[in-house]
């Protein structure tokens, strides 16, 4: 194996297929651009989204597009951070009660089902109305959304341990508290940051969702509004990548975040992440 | 009457884990055993019935409101929303069909090219794999920045503005179900049994055998872990999109155009419709898995 070159060829092939993507946008867009009266609300070039991004132009008298886009984006984030700290710590500590206590797995797992199934936006008004405030309900609907996954993902992670490994560890009469502590709890870290990785970009969508919701701050708010032409439509446009990248890069926070907490995990196991480690079928 | 009736659902899905758990525990199950099975499924089912049930009496008798410092209007109590059910079912019934047909559809075509996706990048790794790790960028995307341009895109397909919101919605469901299935079809493709691999080239199997007897098979688990994110996910990815679709149908449009005109209660009824629906699909989904997984587990 030559993991260098193999990473290197890996590298390419993802280059290669963005690359592609990008040509289909723009294809895209230059089609849409010879057909439609205003192409820039339906498909506009990608050089045109990014020009507006350094654009000196104020949009609303103070600030220029890019600015109001991250002015807001700091709202929006740092709401959907909280809520996605509180979200994952509460749905560790459902997981951790619910392998503790059958009682609790009982009661709590059909509903932990249906929990998702409630969709998020019809629970903000409720939310509101008990908090009286909307920057609270933003957190508190992010965190409903993040503790889902995790508490599922991690609650997996503990039946998945293999059973001769427990029974070694009643064997050399562990104490419960060993059991979790050396087995259960080092086992189900990567299936807790599966959980993670899942519900870091579904916080931020709810986040984001929320937002329609009101007036006041935010990504979404501002994403309504530009969509109603209340200003201009790249404002819209910045907004779509800059979530998407930020999606992208809180789902690689979370990676790095699981190398920093399992590295002799990572260096075994074989991820979708680390292309180079997979094995070619030879 | 009625509140136990919306109690249905929950049982449901208990009875299944109730039946993949014994699966699990004891393939077997020894007749000496059947007693305690029985205990075993009782709690199973009673205990979640229980608090659901004690939840609903705090809610109608209002203590629940007095703890959340809510009122009667934003909260209303668990009788008037069936009320407005049983009052709009025709309406109700007309919206969930709309979502429905949106959330299935997008996860049947959705699903189908994911598990497609996963089989070419399993096939043709190296082209293949960096072709996954785009994909599953694709899964970070908030779905609210998806819906609004796939609508924009839409317009021109039909004069018709249910066919073309329909068609809109169908994609955004398509695009978010493809990705799961995708990852998860590449690694039940991929990450088979230590030696398994081994073993076949041992017998001197060809690679399609390899594929249809090995791959495969050790995909379908995969399928079913792909699914159960999908398909409740299918379900809000519908509403979501509904909420930017240019022709206002569905459940999720309704409780946003219910929540607007600060009608609580309707908006409620809906809610209740959504987890339904999504609590219904979830049952027929671990039915399907628990039939045809037995014994593999």
């Amino acid at each position: 194996m030559e993991p260098n070159r193999k990473q290197d060829s890996n590298r390419l092939a993802t280059f290669v297929w963005v690359l592609a993507l990008i040509l289909i946008w723009e294809l895209g867009a230059t089609l849409v651009a010879q057909t439609k009266r205003t192409p820039e609300n339906v498909l506009p070039h990608l050089y045109q989204i990014v020009e507006s991004v350094f654009s000196t132009k104020l949009v609303n008298g103070s600030q220029t597009a890019f600015q109001i886009v991250l002015a807001n984006a700091g709202i929006t984030l740092a709401r959907a951070g909280i809520g996605f700290m509180l979200g994952a710590a509460i749905g560790f500590l459902l997981a951790l009660l619910m392998n503790l206590m059958k009682t609790v797995e009982k009661i709590a797992f059909p509903y932990l089902m249906i929990i998702q199934m409630i969709p998020i936006l019809g629970m903000a008004p409720i939310v509101l109305a008990v908090t009286k405030d909307i920057d609270k309900s933003r957190v508190i609907i992010a965190a409903i959304l993040t503790f889902y996954p995790v508490a599922t993902n991690t609650l997996a992670g503990f039946k998945a341990v293999p059973g001769e490994k427990l029974e070694l560890m009643h064997v050399i009469a562990a104490s419960k508290f060993e059991i979790y502590r050396k087995l259960l709890i080092p086992s189900c870290i990567p299936y807790f940051f599966t959980g993670l990785k899942v519900s870091a970009p579904m916080a931020i969508t709810a986040s984001i969702l929320v937002d329609t919701l009101q007036g006041g701050g935010g990504l979404g708010t501002m994403l309504s509004q530009s969509l109603k032409h209340a200003m201009t439509i790249y404002v819209f446009w910045q907004i779509v990548f800059l979530s998407a990248i930020v999606g992208i890069l809180s789902y690689h926070l979370m990676s790095v975040i699981e190398k920093l907490a399992a590295p002799h995990r990572w260096a075994r196991k074989v991820k979708l992440d680390e292309p180079a480690q997979l094995d070619e079928p030879a | 009457m009625n509140l136990r009736s919306s109690m249905n659902p929950p049982e449901e899905i208990s009875v299944r884990i109730a039946a993949t758990q014994q699966d699990v525990s004891n393939p077997e199950a020894p007749a000496a055993d059947r007693r305690r099975f029985d205990a075993e499924n009782l709690t199973t089912l009673l205990y979640p019935i229980v608090f659901g049930v004690l939840i609903l009496i705090l809610w109608q008798t209002q203590v629940l409101h007095r703890i959340l410092g809510a009122d009667t209007f934003t909260l209303p109590l668990p009788g008037r929303i069936l009320t407005i059910i049983a009052d709009n079912a025709p309406e109700i019934l007309m919206n969930a069909r709309a979502t429905a047909i949106v959330a299935l559809t997008g996860l049947l075509f959705g699903s189908m090219l994911g598990y497609l996706l996963g089989v070419i990048a399993a096939v043709f790794p190296k082209w293949g794999i960096g072709g996954l790790t785009v994909v599953s960028a694709f899964n970070a995307i908030p779905i609210i920045a998806v819906a609004p341009i796939l609508n924009n895109l839409t317009k021109d397909f039909s004069r018709d503005a249910d066919t073309r919101s329909m068609l809109a919605k169908i994609l955004v469901v398509t695009l978010m179900t493809m990705v799961v299935m995708s990852i998860n079809a590449y690694r039940g493709l991929t990450e088979l049994k230590p030696y398994s691999e081994d073993l076949m080239k041992s017998y001197a199997a060809r690679r399609t055998d390899v594929f249809f007897k090995l791959r495969v098979p050790n995909s379908v688990p995969f399928l079913f872990t792909a699914l159960r994110v999908s398909v409740p996910g299918s379900v809000i990815c519908a509403l979501v999109s509904e909420y930017f679709a240019e022709y206002i149908v569905g459940v999720g449009r309704q409780i946003r155009e219910n929540i607007v005109l600060a009608q609580y209660a309707t908006a409620w009824a809906y809610i209740l419709t959504a987890c339904l629906m999504g609590i219904l699909l979830y049952a027929i989904l671990l039915a399907a898995e628990g039939s045809l997984l037995k014994g593999r587990r």
